[in-house]
């Protein structure tokens, strides 16, 4: 820290007024060290920032404070505040500063490096060089720009959102045009306050941990299972034999989960057939069924997901090095032993994200109990039944009455349990660790 | 001994294919269930014997596409194979882009990005539908094909992870000798990797192709125009009455879908196994 | 370092061309029908100032059934030819029937006149999303009956605002078939002989013919329904004294699902069951009415008066199957296919005894009506299409084609039947409107959980039956009573 500090002091010292002038006016210091199209380019950059701070930034960032101040009355034409929108243009003007202050930093530094080409007696990179070693060199940059600022905007901007919002009261009454509030913990001394939270989070958790690695393992061995099979030598016509979970995959989860509910309910066909052999019928999904339900679910859940692993483990398959299992059969591996020593390492290997992509989606998977058996509040849980997962549990708690800040605090909590879980096995998994191992 | 290996070999392939049907019987039953039930003939779920309808005709598929007024499946199909056509592309191009950039460059931010981007996918993705809705709202995007088209395609590079399990096991030799050779990183890229890697990328262009035909959260946020709705939100506005053509109209969903997978089944299975560089 | 910034540069240039970009938007967005403000008093006529705007185009809302059976169209094209020299042009907003104004309208993607149910419009009145109209001056005004304008009142400080006009009422009605009955049903099943059959006049006759007409042949049903429908189910306990919320549901504290004698509703229904099968425990029977009538599986069900052309088109169809011709089968799916209201309840809630007291069947019922949208740039030509749209003419002919029960007065009395029945019925109180609170969407899970348990329970073998008494059916609403409780207020 120290080094750093003493590095900077002595850069401070030893740069020349033309990059002093650059910490003014951006830009300016490459200017004047022959860097034109890039010292304009810099100039225009604080001059738009300028622009935009004038015009509504400094506007904005008022607004993330107060959240409005004037409430709006559309029955005596008030035009009023919106809360929300203020706080989501507050965290933009963030953003946008975060954004120039780091730029305006490279900005110094590129002046201060431009100096020392220069006393060094060296020519600088011309515009078109710059340009070029983004397509080579930096060309990781060019890349991860778009890819970047649409995951800033789409993804994370709605997570920070959502994360501010716990720590206001919007939701029930208070939605625009009411003016929302900063509130601090309060949502979150709330939840712990409440006794009746407790027993159904940790019920609802332990089934959704067990759903979770369930669904997964069976999903991930499956649809590898299914892989190697149509992988074999063996099998003609692997399109064909492949077509079938691609018809499966090509029909929407929402519809195959209403198809399902429809043949598992008691007027469906399964029941029909069971009635007409003089049985009476199941109640597969309703009220008491809990285990057969929860099993329907993970049976349902196979169904739609292990078409799209066996694509990709199809995929990935066709990427091992066959040379290494030629040489374990000289060795007089049979093919277990091929599995279990080549196959298995390999596809862990490549696959540990999508396990976990996997796990992730099934932790959270909103549909499959929503539309299985959706509209059912199981005594011994508080405002859930016994096959929902947190996120329908939170779903019924704060969506469906509108309490957002209350539902963005929970997600909050699940969130960080579940994401600290997952960084901890992603961590420490070969996939994240020792990435060349195949390279 | 010879011919024990040949009993062992055959009962093997018997086994083989006893499971590959018992497979293709477990998903195409339910297909098949609903492709018959769109061609039921009295349009009613519950006048069937067992499962399959008792009689036949085509009049829910022609009353799909022909009967218009009200539900517009054509329309719909259209725009959902607009949505699918550009996000696919744009999905692709950005999540291959991703992943490859991952796993081959070494930069500062690299393993702070992984791990963000991990942690990111864990929150509850519908309470950030909210803030999609609102952004669009100032963006002036709702009720445009182009604003879906736009969040699936910068939604799609958040699932790089899997295509870059895909690239750490292409060797990097291969890259290396192209270097030595004077090729530039953009080059190695779309002349050494990108052709070894059609799987993947085969498999990426079927998923998010896949995605807006099924998703039917977003456009429901962002079309308020019956005229814009993609065939999920329509299916999902049907009356409950309307079961064969609620049928017809997911079995055709699967068309699309299954034309494109039989276009790039064939790139589906290659890479370097008889790739140039072994080993 | 150099060529990095180059990328961010251009980057933060797009976000900034963004800012500004939608920074006016923002502001044209905000809707500005009337720039003065005014007493609060004077909110109507301020907005409604009577100068129609011309030259304009509204977007107006209908239900999809309006739709689809070309009442709309006639609808807009009659409208549009009235006002054609003021240049006003009405058109289908082409939206989801049961969009949320809350959230599109302030963004300026709402229609401008929306038809929907009384309890979604007044959640919009709450947030003021909807304007105050001026009713007493509408010509519909005296036609309309006292409660159905109270669906639509709010009460803000010291002054009472109607934000919606009443156009027609929803409650379930009974569906049955005529020439399901039995034969001899005049002699046997018509105990004061008045010419109408028992079974449609009281659940007790209902119920001895479900369970003799199952005895007969065991794949024959009488009265069928899926239980778990509180707006359906709901009706039997609201007969017994039971009620969503307390007064008179505006006091969501108050949650009354086991007020007064509610478990003898309870206690009516699981008999019901006790006539059906297991299909009446999940939403089987919800779906399959349409084409189990028609089959004449079942004899009798319940549900709401828009349904009629679905029964009848499944009847024609079912009948067409039998070999008549086109016009045949409609002629004698129209006689034989009869709604009418729900039947009398026994007073003591024993389905199977002999004569005693009987009390009129309260339901739960609803008010579809228009509003106008306080985001419309035209109040004026909305609020000149809605007089227009609860014209006389246009209620009759609404109720005509869409077979629904229209709220005026006058236009009840000339559609005749099941409509003046209905009119009577909500007149007469017996019709229970769907609070207009937004809490009412709390009640839903619950209730259907307690339906589909009670359902069930008819069903499970002696023994591990629940609901054996009126007691245990009195805790299982009070069940119901708390978990709505705290679904409310819980998080509030």
């Amino acid at each position: 820290m120290k080094e750093k500090w003493n590095k900077f002091t002595s850069a401070v010292r030893d740069s020349s007024w033309k990059v002093r002038l650059s910490a003014i006016i951006m830009g300016g210091g490459q200017f004047l060290y022959g860097s034109y199209v890039k010292g304009i380019l810099y100039f225009l950059l604080e001059a738009g920032i300028v622009c935009y701070m004038v015009l509504r930034g400094f506007e904005d960032i008022k607004g993330f404070f107060t959240l409005g101040t004037q409430k709006g009355d559309a029955w005596l034409g008030t035009v009023g505040d919106n809360s929300v929108i203020m706080l989501l243009m507050g965290i933009f003007a963030w953003i946008v500063i975060a954004a120039f202050l780091y730029l305006y930093q490279l900005n110094i530094k590129d002046a201060y490096h431009a100096q020392k080409i220069a006393e060094a007696g060296k020519r600088p990179l011309s515009f078109k060089e710059e340009l070029a070693q983004l397509l080579d060199k930096k060309f990781y940059i060019t890349v991860l720009t778009l890819p970047v600022l649409g995951v800033c905007v789409f993804n994370i901007l709605p997570i920070v959102f959502m994360i501010l919002i716990a720590f206001t009261n919007y939701g029930g009454d208070i939605v625009p045009p009411e003016l929302v509030d900063w509130v601090g913990t309060a949502n979150f001394e709330k939840l712990i306050t409440l006794s009746q939270f407790a027993p159904t989070f940790f019920k609802i958790l332990g089934w959704n941990l067990l759903w979770a690695v369930v669904s997964t393992v069976l999903n991930y061995f499956l649809g590898l299972g299914l892989a190697l099979l149509l992988d074999k030598d063996c099998v003609k016509g692997k399109a064909i034999w492949r077509a079938f979970p691609i018809l499966a995959y090509a029909i929407p989860g929402f519809i195959t989960l209403l198809a399902f509910k429809f043949m598992f309910s008691y007027g469906g066909p399964i029941n029909q057939i069971i009635t007409s052999a003089g049985h009476s019928a199941v109640g597969f999904l309703d009220l008491d069924a809990k285990w057969i339900a929860r099993g329907i679910g993970v049976l349902v859940n196979c169904w739609i997901s292990v078409p799209s692993i066996m694509l990709l483990a199809t995929g990935h398959l066709s990427n091992r090095d066959m040379s290494l299992y030629e040489a374990s059969r000289i060795d007089g591996a049979g093919r277990w032993k091929q599995f279990q020593k080549l196959t298995m390492p390999f596809m862990l290997f490549a696959t540990t994200p999508v396990l976990l992509s996997q796990f992730i989606g099934n932790f959270n998977n909103f549909g499959i109990f929503y539309f299985l058996r959706g509209g059912l509040y199981v005594d011994g849980y508080f405002l859930a039944s016994d096959t929902d997962l947190l996120i329908n549990w939170l779903y019924n708690l704060s969506i469906d009455n509108n309490y957002y800040c209350i539902g963005a605090a929970i997600s909050l909590v699940i969130f960080m349990i579940t994401s600290l879980i997952s960084l901890i096995i992603y961590v420490k998994s070969p996939s994240y660790r020792e990435e060349d191992t195949f390279q | 001994m010879r011919r024990k290996i040949n009993a062992g070999k055959i009962l093997d392939t018997a086994v083989t294919y006893v499971i590959l049907l018992a497979v293709a019987f477990v998903f195409f039953f339910p297909c098949l269930w609903l492709i018959l039930a769109s061609f039921s003939k009295s349009g009613s779920i519950y006048s069937f014997d067992g499962f399959f309808p008792a009689q036949y005709s085509t009049a829910s598929f022609v009353k799909l596409f022909t009967d218009t007024t009200m539900y517009n499946y054509p329309k719909w199909f259209m725009n959902t194979l607009l949505i699918a056509a550009g996000s696919c592309l744009l999905g692709t191009f950005l999540t291959i882009l991703t992943a490859y950039t991952m796993s081959r460059f070494q930069f500062k931010m690299r393993k702070p990005m992984m791990k963000t981007t991990m942690v990111l996918g864990m929150f509850p993705s519908f309470m950030g539908m909210t803030v999609v809705y609102l952004l669009m709202t100032q963006f002036g995007l709702i009720n445009h094909l182009g604003g879906l088209i736009l969040i699936y395609a910068s939604g799609a590079p958040m699932g790089y992870l899997t295509q870059k399990g895909f690239f750490d096991t292409i060797p990097k030799s291969i890259d290396e000798a192209a270097k030595i050779d004077g090729a530039t990183n953009f080059q190695i890229f779309t002349k050494i990797n990108l052709p070894l890697s059609k799987p993947i990328i085969v498999y990426t262009a079927l998923t998010s192709f896949t995605w807006p035909w099924s998703d039917f959260i977003l456009p429901k946020l962002l079309l308020k125009e019956k005229n814009l709705y993609t065939v999920a939100v329509g299916l999902m506005s049907l009356d409950e009455t309307e079961f064969a053509r609620f049928a017809a109209g997911s079995v055709f969903i699967a068309v699309p879908i299954v034309i494109l997978y039989f276009c790039l089944v064939k790139n589906m299975v290659n890479g370097i196994s008889e790739g140039a560089v072994k080993g | 370092m150099k060529k990095k910034s180059i990328a961010l540069l251009t980057a933060a240039g797009m976000l900034a061309g963004i800012f500004t970009g939608c920074s006016r938007e923002a502001e044209n967005v905000q809707p500005a029908p009337d720039a003065q403000v005014k007493e609060e008093t004077g909110v109507v006529n301020t907005v409604f100032s009577g100068e129609l705007e011309h030259d304009v185009t509204i977007q107006v809302l209908e239900n999809d059934t309006a739709v689809s059976k070309g009442y709309f169209e006639q609808l807009i094209k009659a409208f549009n030819e009235e006002y054609a020299e003021y240049g006003i042009v009405a058109v289908d907003a082409n939206m989801n029937q049961y969009l949320d104004l809350a959230n599109d309208g302030p963004y300026g993607y709402g229609p401008d006149v929306l038809y929907q149910a009384n309890d979604i419009i007044m959640q919009y009145a709450e947030g003021k999303h909807i304007y105050p109209l001026p009713v007493e001056s509408m010509e519909c005004f005296e036609q309309i009956p006292e409660t159905a304008w109270a669906a639509y009142r709010i009460n803000i400080g010291e002054t009472a605002y109607t934000c919606g006009v009443p156009v027609n009422v929803q409650a379930p009605m009974l569906y049955y078939r005529k020439d399901l009955l039995p034969k001899d049903w005049e002699q046997a099943w018509d105990e004061n002989g008045n010419q109408i059959p028992d079974m449609v006049e009281n659940w007790n006759a209902m119920y001895a013919y479900s369970l003799s007409r199952h005895e007969e042949d065991s794949s024959k049903y009488g009265y069928m329904k899926s239980l778990f429908d509180v707006y359906f189910s709901s009706g039997f306990l609201f007969t017994y004294g039971g009620y969503v919320f307390g007064n008179n549901n505006t006091d969501p504290s108050d949650i009354g699902f086991s007020a007064g004698e509610a478990e003898k509703g309870a206690w009516v229904l699981s008999q019901l069951a006790g006539a059906m099968n297991e299909e009446c425990i999940d939403d089987s029977i919800t779906t399959n009415a349409y084409s189990k009538l028609a089959d004449g599986t079942y004899f009798a069900t319940i549900t709401t008066p828009d349904m009629y052309s679905t029964f009848l088109d499944e009847m024609i169809l079912a009948y067409e199957e039998e070999g008549l011709s086109e016009a045949e089968a409609g002629a004698k799916a129209q006689e034989n296919l009869v709604m009418t209201t729900l039947p009398k309840l026994p007073e003591s809630g024993d389905l199977t005894q002999d004569g005693g007291n009987f009390l009129d069947a309260k339901s739960m019922g609803g008010i579809n009506g228009y509003a106008i949208s306080a985001y419309t740039k035209y109040p004026n030509a909305c609020l000149a299409f809605v007089e227009f749209a609860t014209s006389y003419e246009m209620m009759v002919n609404r109720s005509e084609l869409l077979g629904v029960a229209p709220a005026r007065n006058d236009a009840a009395e000339t559609a005749g039947g099941t409509s003046q029945l209905l009119y009577d019925n909500l007149e007469a109180g017996n019709i229970v409107l769907m609070p207009s609170i937004k809490e009412v969407s709390q009640i839903w899970t619950p209730g259907e959980t307690f339906f589909t348990d009670l359902a069930k329970d008819a069903f499970r073998p002696e023994g591990e039956k629940k609901y054996t008494d009126l007691d245990a059916m009195k805790k299982g609403l009070e069940a119901v009573d708390q978990q709505i409780y705290d679904a409310i207020f819980t998080l509030k």
